[in-house]
């Protein structure tokens, strides 16, 4: 036992390393999961009636909730991850290096996030899935959606992912550990030759290039599911698609700011992930999050002005009425981030746990936001001569997108135990490595 | 090699993602039949060339070295 031990603490970064709070970590996301798993389970056997959402119009309901609400924001998520780790590769911006796989990683993990949701929303999943692969029509930005986002988009970033890695992997698997195995399969022969780190070079410059339009695609038609929707008010509009863009990175960046605050302090690399990052990551959500408060005004003064019937119905329920205090609260949460980080940027100095927080608040306004976005159209944007409808999210859609959540943090969290966060660089962590 | 079979990998994704999208539902709107795809599974021939064509980046880095005497 005392001899695997000794084996395991080699590893750089604290890989393969399982203390008390990790385990802890993981039987809480297992209990989460669980839950989330017999929420499904519920749902799977009794039905679509075990959820909160009914048809629209005649049942006075939404066919489109939670689950859907969190498509929407899981594949925003999955933006930011990406076009971080394309940007560093494209603009050579080494001093992101550090957070490029974390970047990479988010992206994979929402994007598998955001395809379950889909799964989940499905009254007969396997009917669904199949039949997009037998009937998709490209004249629906459905099939944009489904085929660029969760197969391009995915797969070409989990390549990125593991190419990426290989180098890292090859000297891992020098060391004697348990995941050798992992490591040799993933390094796949990989020798860290001058050829093979040219060769490394132009496919990673290649495949960002080839990345950054599809996302851009992926996400616009996301943005064109709703957009395009000439029968329903609040969907409509041409400003959809870039919004979604915009609230896409607002969301991805506070993320990947959550994660690697948290990256930092669980591998004890204050020295690699230092303020610089941050602030980089805080002037581009700034950046982000001022086009997206652009674009909410211009929606807004557009809603409210000259506004015909049944706009009018809509626009009340969304500043007054019962979707007021997620619209309000939304607004309040997406402009205090741009507050406290204009202020940072205008003191030249950027605090982690400030950032952490905008990241916090920006992703809960962009929940929110998701969720205006979704739901309030179909209760309240109906043409159609039917009552005002409702809907709430019943425990078992809660447990499903708990269980979601609870899976993607295990999903990092694993990851990041078989394999370091931050490319091994440092020639004292390869010693480590090596050792 | 290598290159061949990367460009070839890319030309295959590109080919088998034009076919598929143009198969999956015709353009037009005169006929109920430009609803229907002109083959059954069309939309996951346009998929399986999107992943073809991503793994070319696959094929360029993990073809092992020729063997040099």
């Amino acid at each position: 036992m005392a001899t695997q031990t000794e084996r395991h603490s080699t590893l750089p970064q604290r890989v393969g390393q399982m203390n008390g709070a990790w385990r802890l970590f993981v039987i809480g996301a297992l209990a989460v999961l669980g839950f989330g798993i017999y929420s499904f389970w519920q749902e799977a056997t009794q039905g679509m009636v075990v959820t909160g959402m009914r048809d629209v119009g005649t049942m006075g309901g939404a066919t489109w909730g939670l689950y859907i609400t969190m498509v929407v924001y899981f594949i925003g998520v999955s933006f930011a991850g990406i076009t971080v780790a394309a940007l560093i590769r494209i603009f050579n911006l080494d001093h992101l290096k550090p957070i490029a796989r974390t970047a990479e990683l988010l992206t994979v993990v929402s994007l598998i996030l955001g395809g379950l949701a889909i799964i989940v929303d499905l009254g007969n999943p396997m009917r669904g899935v199949v039949n997009l692969f037998k009937y998709a029509r490209p004249q629906s930005p459905f099939f944009g959606t489904f085929s660029l986002v969760v197969a391009g988009y995915l797969f070409s970033s989990l390549v990125y992912l593991y190419l990426g890695g290989r180098r890292d992997a090859a000297r891992l698997a020098k060391s004697p550990s348990r995941l050798q195995w992992f490591h040799r399969l993933w390094a796949a022969g990989y020798a860290d030759t001058p050829e093979e780190r040219d060769r490394h070079d132009r496919a990673s410059f290649w495949l960002a290039i080839a990345i950054v339009p599809l996302l851009v695609v992926a996400h616009s038609t996301l943005g064109f599911v709703f957009g395009l929707q000439v029968g329903r008010p609040g969907w409509y509009g041409t400003l959809q698609a870039p919004a979604f863009v915009a609230l896409a990175g607002v969301s991805g960046i506070g993320h990947i700011l959550i994660l690697a605050a948290i990256v930092r302090k669980v591998t004890a690399t204050p020295h690699r992930i230092g303020e610089a990052i941050f602030a980089w990551l805080g002037k581009f959500l700034l950046g982000m999050l001022l086009v997206y408060l652009y674009f909410m005004v211009v929606e807004l003064l557009t809603l409210v002005y000259a506004t015909p019937e049944t706009e009018k119905r809509l626009s009340d329920a969304l500043l007054t009425g019962e979707f007021a205090w997620i619209y309000w609260g939304s607004v309040a949460a997406l402009v205090i981030s741009a507050v406290v980080l204009i202020w940072q940027a205008v003191v030249r100095r950027w605090s982690v746990t400030w950032l952490v927080a905008v990241g916090v608040l920006a992703n809960l306004a962009a929940i929110g936001k998701r969720y205006l976005i979704v739901v309030p159209s179909q209760t309240h944007g109906t043409l159609l001569p039917y009552d005002t409808g409702s809907y709430s999210p019943s425990v078992v859609e809660f447990g499903v997108i708990a269980g979601l959540f609870a899976l993607g943090a295990l999903l990092i969290g694993l990851f990041f135990k078989a394999f370091p966060a931050l490319p091994i660089e440092d020639e004292s962590e390869e010693v480590i490595a090596n050792a | 090699m290598r290159r061949f079979w990367t460009a070839a990998c890319l030309v295959v994704g590109v080919v088998l993602m034009v076919v598929g999208y143009t198969a999956s539902a015709p353009w037009g709107t005169e006929s109920v039949a430009h609803s229907d795809p002109r083959f059954v599974f069309a939309p996951a021939v346009f998929v399986l060339g999107v992943v073809i064509a991503f793994s070319s980046a696959l094929v360029y880095e993990l073809l092992p070295e020729k063997r040099r005497h």
